[in-house]
C-alpha cells in the first residue's frame, strides 16, 4: 500500500519535471518542486525542515547540554566535557573504561552515535602520557557528531572496540602500525600500511623523516638490497620557534625562577 | 494483517503487533532500570522516558499517530533502539558508571597544545 502510493508519487513528480523541462523551452519560468506533486496526506519536506542553519549559539546551547548529560550519566568514566571553537563536542574519558562510555553511546536512546566515523591517535611526547587517541562518532537518527578521547602511553595496552563497533579494526590497525599504541582483545592486530619487515612507527613525533632503511635494486647482485640510511651531510639544527604568539588562547604563564637566596654571611662581606 | 507492506529499510521485517512488542521492552527496561540507586541520573531519564512512551501506547492506538508524536522515525525502529537500550540497561547495571570518578586525568594532559 504504501510502496504503491510512493511509486505513483515518483511516477506524478516526474510527469511534472518532463512539463516543466518542456515548458522552459518556451520561456516560462522555471518552478521547483510544488505542493501539487506530492499527494495530499504527506507534508513536502520544504514544510518541515527550514533551509536555514540553525543559530550557533542555539547550536551550543544544545551541544553543552547533551555534554552535561553524557557526563550526569556517566561520572564514573567522563574526566572532562568541552566544545570546541567551530562548536564540536569533546568528551575525554578514562581509558580504563573505553567499552563502557562507546557502548553506551550508542545504545542510549538519547545518543545512538550507531557510526565509527574516524579513530586516529596524536603523538605529544611532552605529555606523561603521550598519545591521544581520538574517536569520532556520527549519530545518524539525530545528526550529532561527537568526539570522545582518551590518552595512553608506549606500554599501556587500550580495550579494542572491535565488539561494539566492527568498522574500528582496520583504523586501531592503523594506529598500531604508525604509533604503536596496542590494542586488548583485537581479533587480528597486524601492520596495515608499512612494508613487510618495517621498524618502528612513522607517526611518532621521534621517528626520523628519512627513516631507518633504505631499499634500492641493486644491479650486481640482480636483488633487492636493503641498507641503512647514510645522510651525505650531517643533521642541522634550526631554531624554528616562531617570534609570534601562536596560540594566545592556550598561553602559560611562564614560571619564573625564585629569587636566589642571599645568605646573612655574604651580605656581610 | 500488517499495516504496510514494508518498511523500506534492508534487514528490518514488518513488525505485525509493535505496540505489544514495545509494551514488553519498556516494561523490562523499566523492570531493569529500578536496581539502580535512584540518585542515578541514567535511571532517572531512562524512566522518564519508558514511562512517557508507555503512556503515549495507552493514549494513541493509531500507528502512525504514534510514529508521528515520537518522531523516531518507524515503529519498526524504535523497536530496534528500545531493544539496545535494554541491553544497555543490563550492562550498565554491571558497570555501576553512576560512582564518581575513578582516575584523574595526569595533570596537563588535556591541556593544548
Amino acid at each position: 500500500m504504501f510502496l504503491v502510493r510512493s511509486c505513483t508519487r515518483l511516477a506524478r513528480s516526474r510527469a511534472s519535471y518532463c512539463a516543466q523541462s518542456h515548458l522552459l523551452k518556451d520561456g516560462t519560468k522555471l518552478n521547483s518542486f510544488s505542493k501539487s506533486d506530492y499527494s495530499s496526506d504527506v507534508t513536502p519536506p520544504t514544510d518541515q525542515i527550514p533551509a536555514v542553519r540553525a543559530s550557533s549559539s542555539i547550536v551550543r546551547q544544545k551541544l553543552l547540554e547533551f555534554g552535561d548529560y553524557v557526563a550526569e550519566c556517566l561520572p564514573k568514566y567522563v574526566q572532562q566535557v568541552q566544545l570546541t571553537y567551530t562548536n564540536e563536542l569533546e568528551v575525554m574519558i578514562d581509558p580504563e573504561y573505553i567499552i563502557p562510555v562507546i557502548t553506551f553511546l550508542r545504545d542510549n536512546t538519547l545518543c545512538q552515535f550507531t557510526n565509527l566515523s574516524d579513530l586516529t591517535a596524536v603523538d605529544v611526547p611532552t605529555r606523561p602520557c603521550r598519545f591521544e587517541i581520538v574517536y569520532n562518532f556520527l549519530s545518524i537518527p539525530y545528526n550529532q557528531r561527537i568526539r570522545v578521547k582518551t590518552y595512553t602511553n608506549e606500554l599501556t595496552a587500550l580495550d579494542s572496540i572491535c565488539e561494539v563497533h566492527p568498522g574500528a579494526n582496520w583504523y586501531e590497525r592503523e594506529v598500531w602500525d604508525m604509533y604503536g599504541v596496542f590494542f586488548r582483545n583485537h581479533p587480528d592486530l597486524r601492520r596495515i600500511l608499512t612494508d613487510y619487515g618495517f621498524d618502528g612507527h612513522p607517526f611518532r613525533k621521534d621517528f626520523p623523516l628519512t627513516g631507518y632503511y633504505e631499499i634500492r635494486f641493486d644491479d650486481e647482485q640482480q636483488r633487492i638490497v636493503r641498507d641503512p640510511v647514510e645522510l651525505a651531510q650531517e643533521f642541522r639544527k634550526f631554531d624554528l620557534s616562531s617570534p609570534w604568539e601562536v596560540f594566545p588562547n592556550y598561553r602559560q604563564t611562564p614560571e619564573l625562577p625564585s629569587p636566589p637566596e642571599v645568605s646573612s654571611e655574604e651580605e656581610k662581606k | 494483517m500488517a499495516s504496510k507492506m514494508t518498511t523500506g529499510l534492508v534487514g528490518l521485517a514488518v513488525e505485525a503487533y509493535p505496540q505489544k512488542k514495545l509494551k514488553i521492552l519498556y516494561e523490562n527496561i523499566l523492570k531493569t532500570v529500578s536496581a539502580m540507586p535512584s540518585s542515578a541520573v541514567y535511571r532517572k531519564y531512562t524512566e522518564t522516558l519508558a514511562s512517557q512512551r508507555l503512556k503515549d501506547i495507552k493514549e494513541t492506538p493509531d500507528l502512525v499517530q504514534l510514529e508521528e508524536k515520537w518522531g523516531a522515525g518507524q515503529l519498526e525502529e524504535v523497536i530496534e533502539q528500545a531493544k539496545s537500550e535494554l541491553t544497555l540497561a543490563r550492562k550498565m547495571n554491571k558497570w555501576k558508571p553512576w560512582e564518581p570518578l575513578v582516575t584523574a586525568p595526569p595533570p596537563g594532559q588535556w591541556d593544548w597544545p
